[in-house]
C-alpha cells in the first residue's frame, strides 16, 4: 500500500460520503415529515390487512418516499416503529429505493436504447420485495427480530392498530426532556402504548412550530446515528475498490451463471446509490450479460456493503441474514431466467 | 458521571453537523467537488451544505435557550453504535476532508480499471455524443466513442488528432507507446472509467513520466499493438499542460 493507492482510497471514501449524504439528509428529512406531518395511524390503518396485499401496498409505497438505499432506513425504521405491519415494512424497506419515481427516471435515461431493463428492473424488484415482505409475515412479532432499542419503541401488540404517532414526545411538557427519558436504553422500562396516545394527540394539537422543533430534533439524532454507520460502510467498500483488484470481480466470470455472481458481488460491494447506479451498470451493459445487469440493479439497491450497516441499526445480524439470503437467492433466479430466455 | 462531559456531548453533534454543511460547502467553492461528483449533482451538494448549517445553527440556538433538555438528549440513543460515536466518527471524517486534500485519480487506478483493455472498451452513451466537423476537436472519449460505433480503425486514417490526458506506460505495449487517457465519470469518483488511446512516439516514452499531463498533436495511424489492429496517434507535436481544474470527461 503507498500513498497513492491511500489518497485513491480516501478520495473514493469521500466521494460515495459526499454523494451519500444529501440522500442521508433528505431520507431523515422525510422520516422526520412522516412522524409528524403524517398521520401514521391513518397510514396504518389503510394499509391491508392481508399480508401479501400489505406487502405489496408497502412495496409501492416508494412512490411517496422518493429515497434511495440511504434513505429509505430510517424511514422504515419510523414505520416499524409506529407499528405497521411486518409484510409493509419489509416490503418498503427492500422495494423503495427502486420503486420510485427518480430510480425509474434514471434508469429510463442510462438504459434508452434498452427499455425492457426499466420494466424488468420494477418488476423483479417489485416481486422481490412483495415475496420477502409476504414471507416475513409468517412473524407475527417482529420483535425478536430487531434490535432492542427498535423493538422497545414499537407499540405494544394491543397497541398496534392504534400505533403511536410522536415516538419520541411522549407527554406535553418538556416534550425534549421526555424524548430522551424514553430513548434511554438502559432502563428495562416498557413504554406505555397509551403515552404514544397521549404524545400523539398532545403533538396533534401542538403549533406547527413546536412540531417543526421536534421534527429537526428528530432528524439531528438519525443524522448522527446513520451518518456514523454510513462512514464506516463507505470507508469498506472504497478500501475494498482500490485494493481488491477490479480484475478479481470481473474475471469471475462472462457465463450464465458466473456474470451474475460476479455483478451481485460488485452491486453490494460498490454500494452505489439506486438514484445512479444504472448509469455505473450502463458502463457494463457490453461485457456482460443482460441478466447480470439485472442483477445488480436488482440487488445492489436492496443490499450493499453501505446498507448492511443500516439495516444492522434495526434488525438483529440473524434477520439480515434472511433478508440477504432471500434477496440473493430471488435475484439470482430471476437474472438467470433472463440470462437463459430473454437474451 | 461528570456532567461537564455530559453537557459537551449537544456540542460535538453541532460540531459535527457544521463540519460537514462546511466540508461540501469548501469542496463546491474551491472547485475539489468536480473530483468526486459529477457536476450535474452540485447544486444537491450545495443546497445539503447549506441545510446543515441551518440545522447546525438551529441546534446551537436550542441547547443555548434550553440546556438542560439538551443534556438529556445527548445521553438517549437508539445505538447500533456506543454513545457520542456517531458524532464523532462523522466529526473525524470531516476534519480529514477539511485537512487532506483529494486527488484526481492517476494512472495506478486506471491500469486497475482495465485501461489496458481500452481498445476493446464499448461503454457508450449514445445520447452524450459530441458532433464536430474537425477531428482535431475531438476528445480521447469522443474517439473512443466514435471507434465503438464504427470501430475499423483505417477508417481514420490520416485524420488529425489534437487530445489532452494523463499519461499510462502500459506494460503490454513496446517502449515506443504510451497511452494517453482520461477518466469518465457519471456519478461519482466510486464508479470512473478510464477512456485511452496509444499514442506513437519517435523515442521512448520515459522522457513522459505516468500520470503527467500533456497536449497531444498528431495524425491518426492504425496499428498493431498487444495483437489487436487498433487506432494510435503518431505523434508530432507533445506540450506539457498543468493538470485541468476538472480532469475529468462526461
Amino acid at each position: 500500500m503507498d500513498w497513492t493507492q491511500l489518497n485513491s482510497a480516501f478520495t473514493l471514501f469521500l466521494s460515495l460520503l459526499v454523494e451519500a449524504v444529501p440522500f442521508l439528509l433528505l431520507g431523515v428529512l422525510f422520516s422526520g415529515l412522516l412522524q409528524f406531518f403524517v398521520d401514521e395511524r391513518k397510514l396504518v390503518r389503510l394499509m391491508p390487512r392481508n399480508a401479501f396485499l400489505g406487502a405489496l401496498a408497502g412495496s409501492c409505497m416508494g412512490f411517496l418516499f422518493p429515497v434511495c438505499e440511504c434513505g429509505n432506513v430510517p424511514v422504515a425504521r419510523r414505520l416499524i416503529m409506529q407499528g405497521v405491519p411486518s409484510s409493509v415494512a419489509i416490503g418498503f424497506l427492500l422495494a423503495a429505493p427502486t420503486i420510485n419515481p427518480i430510480v425509474f427516471w434514471a434508469t429510463w435515461t442510462a438504459f434508452r436504447d434498452q427499455p425492457e431493463m426499466v420494466f424488468l428492473r420494477i418488476g423483479c424488484s417489485l416481486i422481490i420485495a412483495t415475496t420477502i415482505g409476504w414471507v416475513f409475515s409468517a412473524q407475527k412479532d417482529l420483535r425478536p427480530f430487531l434490535q432492542p432499542a427498535v423493538a422497545r419503541a414499537m407499540p405494544s401488540k394491543k397497541g398496534t392498530r392504534n400505533g403511536g404517532q410522536a415516538s419520541q414526545a411522549t407527554s406535553d411538557t418538556p416534550a425534549l426532556l421526555q424524548s430522551g427519558t424514553y430513548f434511554l436504553g438502559q432502563s428495562e422500562q416498557r413504554v406505555d402504548p397509551m403515552d404514544f396516545q397521549a404524545a400523539a394527540i398532545a403533538a396533534a394539537g401542538k403549533p406547527t412550530g413546536y412540531k417543526l422543533n421536534l421534527m429537526l430534533e428528530g432528524m439531528v439524532q438519525e443524522f448522527r446515528e446513520l451518518g456514523g454507520v454510513l462512514v464506516f460502510g463507505s470507508a469498506i467498500a472504497a478500501m475494498l475498490q482500490v485494493f481488491v483488484p477490479r480484475e478479481a470481480i470481473l474475471a469471475l466470470g462472462q457465463g450464465p451463471i458466473s456474470s451474475i455472481l460476479a455483478m451481485m458481488l460488485l452491486a453490494a460491494v460498490v454500494s452505489i446509490c439506486s438514484t445512479v447506479d444504472s448509469f455505473f451498470a450502463l458502463a457494463f451493459s457490453s461485457t456482460f450479460t443482460t441478466g447480470s445487469l439485472l442483477a445488480f440493479l436488482v440487488f445492489g439497491p436492496m443490499i450493499d456493503l453501505k446498507g448492511i450497516g443500516l439495516l444492522l441499526s434495526i434488525f438483529k445480524p440473524r434477520a439480515v441474514f434472511y433478508l440477504i439470503a432471500l434477496a440473493a437467492q430471488m435475484t439470482f433466479l430471476f437474472a438467470f431466467v433472463v440470462n437463459l430466455y430473454f437474451s | 458521571m461528570a456532567r461537564p462531559a455530559r453537557s459537551l456531548m449537544p456540542w460535538l453533534d453541532v460540531l459535527a453537523i457544521a463540519a460537514w454543511g462546511f466540508l461540501l460547502l469548501k469542496y463546491w467553492l474551491t472547485g475539489k467537488l468536480y473530483l468526486l461528483i459529477h457536476p450535474n449533482y452540485t447544486w444537491l451538494t450545495v443546497v445539503t451544505g447549506i441545510a446543515l448549517l441551518l440545522l447546525a445553527t438551529w441546534r446551537a440556538i436550542g441547547i443555548l435557550k434550553q440546556p438542560d433538555n439538551f443534556v438529556s438528549q445527548a445521553s438517549s440513543h437508539l445505538a447500533l453504535l456506543p454513545r457520542g460515536w456517531g458524532s464523532t466518527l462523522l466529526l473525524a471524517m470531516a476534519i480529514l476532508g477539511l485537512l487532506i486534500t483529494p486527488r484526481a485519480f492517476a494512472s495506478q487506478t486506471a491500469i486497475q480499471r482495465g485501461v489496458a483493455d481500452a481498445p476493446t472498451l464499448t461503454r457508450v452513451k449514445p445520447q452524450a455524443f459530441r458532433g464536430s466537423a474537425n477531428s482535431e476537436d475531438k476528445s480521447i472519449i469522443d474517439w473512443v466513442r466514435t471507434l465503438t460505433v464504427y470501430p475499423e480503425p483505417d477508417a481514420y486514417t490520416g485524420q488529425k488528432a489534437k487530445v489532452q490526458g494523463f499519461v499510462i506506460h502500459p506494460t503490454n505495449m513496446p517502449d515506443q507507446y504510451l497511452l494517453i487517457s482520461r477518466f469518465v465519470i457519471t456519478c461519482c469518483a466510486a464508479d470512473v472509467y478510464p477512456v485511452s488511446l496509444p499514442v506513437k512516439l519517435s523515442q521512448n516514452r520515459n522522457t513522459y513520466k505516468p500520470d503527467t499531463w500533456l497536449e497531444i498533436e498528431g495524425q491518426m495511424i492504425t496499428e498493431t499493438l498487444a495483437g489487436k489492429r487498433q487506432l494510435a496517434i503518431a505523434a508530432s507535436s507533445i506540450q506539457p499542460i498543468p493538470e485541468p481544474k476538472n480532469p475529468y470527461d462526461y
